[in-house]
């Protein structure tokens, strides 16, 4: 009883600001380690991120959106949709400008398009990964 | 060619992430890291030739 009641006491409230940095994090892949100054930390994970999205686009990849497909189709676009939300601003930004998006049969039709569809994915999953690296950090749970 | 090129970028960005994620020591992490590099493409040249005999 002794035992766990020291162990309650050691637990610490999350700061405030551990939530504020990785919501940054997600939305601007990298700038949550930069806030927290871990200047190699952000350099090879966002880097990595930023450098794993733009491939995807390069090499044809589309993210997903739930426009596409009709009726029960429509979720199953959900489980790729939330990877690519992972690339916070970056899947934002395409949305609005409607970039990366479209699913036609030449673009579809390119050797590298599967391979960018999942350089995407990997890109915003990965994000997501940084995320809980940021939070942690800045939580003090981690060194 | 081209393949085993977006094989390894693939390999290296994740085995980047993966081992800045996990472990403790600077050390471990870059032991982490390689030894992860190693297996994607150590598993993904394995698959690859098991699914080039497999009509």
């Amino acid at each position: 009883m002794v035992k766990s009641e020291k162990a309650i006491e050691r637990i610490e409230p999350t700061p405030p600001m551990a939530w504020a940095v990785t919501v940054l994090a997600w939305f601007i892949p990298g700038a949550g380690h930069l806030l927290l100054r871990r200047w190699i930390r952000a350099a090879l994970m966002g880097g990595s991120v930023w450098l794993c999205f733009f491939l995807g686009m390069r090499m044809g990849g589309h993210m997903f959106n739930l426009s596409t497909g009709q009726g029960s189709s429509a979720l199953l676009q959900v489980p790729p949709m939330i990877a690519n939300l992972g690339s916070g601003a970056l899947y934002i930004v395409c949305w609005l400008l409607d970039v990366g998006f479209a699913d036609d049969l030449t673009q579809a039709a390119r050797a590298t398009y599967e391979y960018g569809n999942t350089f995407l994915l990997i890109a915003g999953l990965l994000n997501y990964l940084n995320m809980l690296d940021v939070f942690d950090i800045a939580a003090g749970r981690k060194p | 060619m081209r393949h085993l090129l977006v094989m390894t970028v693939f390999s290296v960005l994740v085995s980047i992430v993966f081992g800045a994620v996990a472990k403790d020591t600077p050390r471990e992490r870059c032991l982490y890291g390689l030894k992860v590099f190693a297996e994607f493409m150590v598993i993904g040249l394995v698959l690859g030739w098991i699914l080039y005999f497999i009509p």
